[in-house]
């Protein structure tokens, strides 16, 4: 069984008259371990796919079966519940609270879980070393340059250690320079720690990164090479274009 | 919920002028608040205390002030002899100024044994028995001591009255603060007249049987048809009738103890909702990280309650300190309403400015927890 398994996931709503459907019976798997980008046009529906598999967005109709749970069927409140223990999201104006410390700011997610302080400090640190941050632990945002703020950020999603971690446009804020610092630091998540990424991206060399790549075309997933193939509103597998 | 003290601390001190000026302006409130209060609760002290209600007031039928009620101090005797009367104190009153006043300064002439076993008076300074040797010998309230910075040793001259303090006192009755007392027949020949034999008022003690109205009653048909028809009322009554002026003022002044209330409610509920309507995105960006929409609700509130009562609690001991040290009395006619600080006031400064925190978050609280997540990422 897979990680993530989505089955006829369909999004709409309303812009004035107009009825917009940016997911139309969508179907895909997700395994532990893999390394997913989601590509796409703008308004292709990518970024509401993202959403809607970490549980911040509700989708119209369809399954989101994640680790065995099917997340659309449960309450906002169980769902942010949800979150805590299973999504880390990486966004890509890095969204840190800005009156937190670096280390405040990672630590955040570990106040929802049952843990003692001692165990949370722990957390805190790992994930500090392995952004290479320790030394700005006690600095706040504002005294951050702009990849040392998105590097905080990542800290903050793994540092529950999240079934998956999600990323909008993870490096869209960034220059060349330190996108490639931050590319680095994703791949060994997913390379050295085997943690399951799913990344939407605009660009190209973020894609080339992952082990699957994927692009959302008129309502179709596509994957390299293969397109997400549906027969009767089932999931068949992949084919071969 | 401890666990996010920081973030809600930080939170405020963030937008620091803003939450320093809405504490200010919740201090301000609550310190009109706490002397609105005080004020009540003295006008209280003084007509529902217990034992006004166990004694009673022979004053002149008629006559308003203390001036012009002249009441044969005879009567005295006549009024002990009574089935059911404890004791007679005769009184001299002589005050400042009859009408309403916030620095009325009321001298009661009363023979000096009888002052002892009638009032509960603690010597803070000097000593009973230079009272009770010198004639002209006064011994002075706390609280017009602290406002008129008098001291013992010291003369102290008002109108025609001079008197040598010889001693400062703290009462059990806060009003009692505010006065004078002096020897009966020094009082009495005091102002260059003669008014020996003549007394403003006798305070009647009543017994534990007694019947306050059966023995009112009795005392003013007895007076009837002497050479001065008495009025007699239980203490209570007879101070809420001499500041019924007043009454009616401090009773009108309860709206503005409640305005306050309501200046506070609308202060905090607009800071925290500006606070709430600045942080859209960081309330999508705590909700996507796993916090419920109840905890960011209660987290809001915290916001709320604490600038609530951190303007409370300055507001509160800022009042309670003035109401302290300043020996505020408000008096007429001879009779005074003493400003005190209390522990009650305290609590209830405390708790209003608690339930206002709650009430002022709630509407941004419930903002923020039905904070759209999606949308706030994108638009906020």
């Amino acid at each position: 069984m897979a990680l993530v398994e989505i089955r006829k996931l369909t999004k709409q709503f309303r812009k004035g008259d107009e009825v917009i459907t940016p997911l139309q019976e969508v179907h895909l798997e997700i395994e532990r371990g893999d390394f997913v980008s989601l590509m796409g046009a703008s308004g292709s529906g990518k970024s509401t796919l993202l959403n809607a598999i970490s549980g911040i967005d509700r989708p119209s109709s369809g399954e989101i079966v994640v680790n065995g749970t099917d997340i659309t069927k449960m309450s906002r409140g169980q769902l942010a519940d949800w979150r805590a223990a299973n999504i880390g999201y990486i966004f890509q104006m890095h969204n840190l609270i800005p009156v937190l410390t670096a280390y405040e700011n990672i630590e955040l997610p570990l106040l929802l879980l049952p843990m003692s302080s001692a165990e949370r400090r722990k957390r805190v640190e790992i994930a500090l070393d392995a952004v290479n941050l320790r030394d700005r632990a006690n600095h706040y945002p504002r005294q951050l340059s702009g990849g040392q703020e998105q590097r905080v950020g990542i800290a903050r999603s793994i540092v529950a250690n999240p079934t998956i971690i999600v990323g909008d446009e993870p490096t869209g804020d960034l220059d060349s320079t330190t996108t490639d610092q931050i590319l680095d630091l994703i791949q060994r998540l997913n390379s050295e720690l085997g943690m399951t990424l799913l990344l939407v991206t605009h660009d190209p060399r973020v894609a080339a990164l992952a082990a699957r790549q994927i692009r959302l075309e008129n309502g179709k997933l596509i994957e390299k090479g293969r397109e997400v193939v549906v027969v009767g509103g089932e999931f068949q597998g992949r084919r071969a274009l | 919920m401890f666990k996010f003290a920081p973030y809600v601390v930080k939170s405020l001190w963030r937008h620091r002028s803003r939450t320093l000026l809405t504490v200010n302006g919740s201090a301000v409130a609550l310190f009109v608040f706490c002397f609105v209060g005080s004020v009540q609760q003295g006008l209280a002290r003084l007509t529902e205390d217990q034992q006004a209600q166990r004694t009673l007031i022979v004053f002149q039928e008629n006559r308003f002030c203390p001036a012009s009620s002249k009441l044969p101090e005879d009567y005295a005797g006549t009024v002990a002899k009574m089935n059911g009367v404890k004791g007679v104190v005769p009184i001299k009153v002589f005050t400042n100024n009859c009408r309403a006043s916030l620095d009325v300064v009321v001298f009661n002439g009363m023979p000096p044994k009888k002052l002892r076993s009638a009032r509960q008076l603690t010597l803070l300074s000097g000593d009973w028995g230079q009272f009770d040797s010198r004639t002209d010998a006064a011994i002075v309230g706390q609280a017009v001591a602290q406002r008129r910075r008098l001291k013992v040793g010291e003369r102290f001259t008002i109108g025609e009255v001079t008197v040598n303090i010889v001693g400062v006192f703290r009462s059990a009755v806060p009003a009692e603060d505010n006065y004078i007392y002096t020897h009966l027949d020094f009082l009495q020949r005091a102002r260059g007249k003669n008014s020996v034999g003549t007394v403003t008022q006798l305070e009647v003690m009543l017994g534990e049987a007694a019947d306050p109205d059966r023995l009112a009653t009795e005392i003013d048909a007895q007076f009837k048809n002497g050479p001065v028809a008495t009025s007699t009322r239980s203490k209570g009554v007879f101070q809420r009738d001499t500041l019924a002026d007043l009454a009616e003022l401090i009773g009108f002044a309860h709206w503005l103890g409640y305005a306050c209330v309501g200046l506070v409610l609308a202060l905090v509920a607009t800071t925290t909702v500006m606070a709430v309507q600045d942080r859209i995105k960081e309330h999508a960006v705590l909700q996507t990280l796993g916090l419920r929409p109840g905890r960011i609700f209660r987290l809001v509130i915290a916001e709320s309650i604490l600038q609530s009562l951190a303007g409370g609690f300055l507001g509160i001991g800022a009042g309670l300190a003035l109401l302290a040290w300043g020996g505020f009395a408000v008096g007429a006619e001879g009779v005074t309403i003493a400003f005190k600080p209390s522990l009650e006031l305290a609590a209830s400064g405390a708790f209003v400015s608690a339930i206002v925190g709650v009430l002022a978050g709630i509407i941004p609280g419930w903002q923020a927890a039905r904070t759209e997540i999606v949308s706030a990422l994108r638009y906020a």
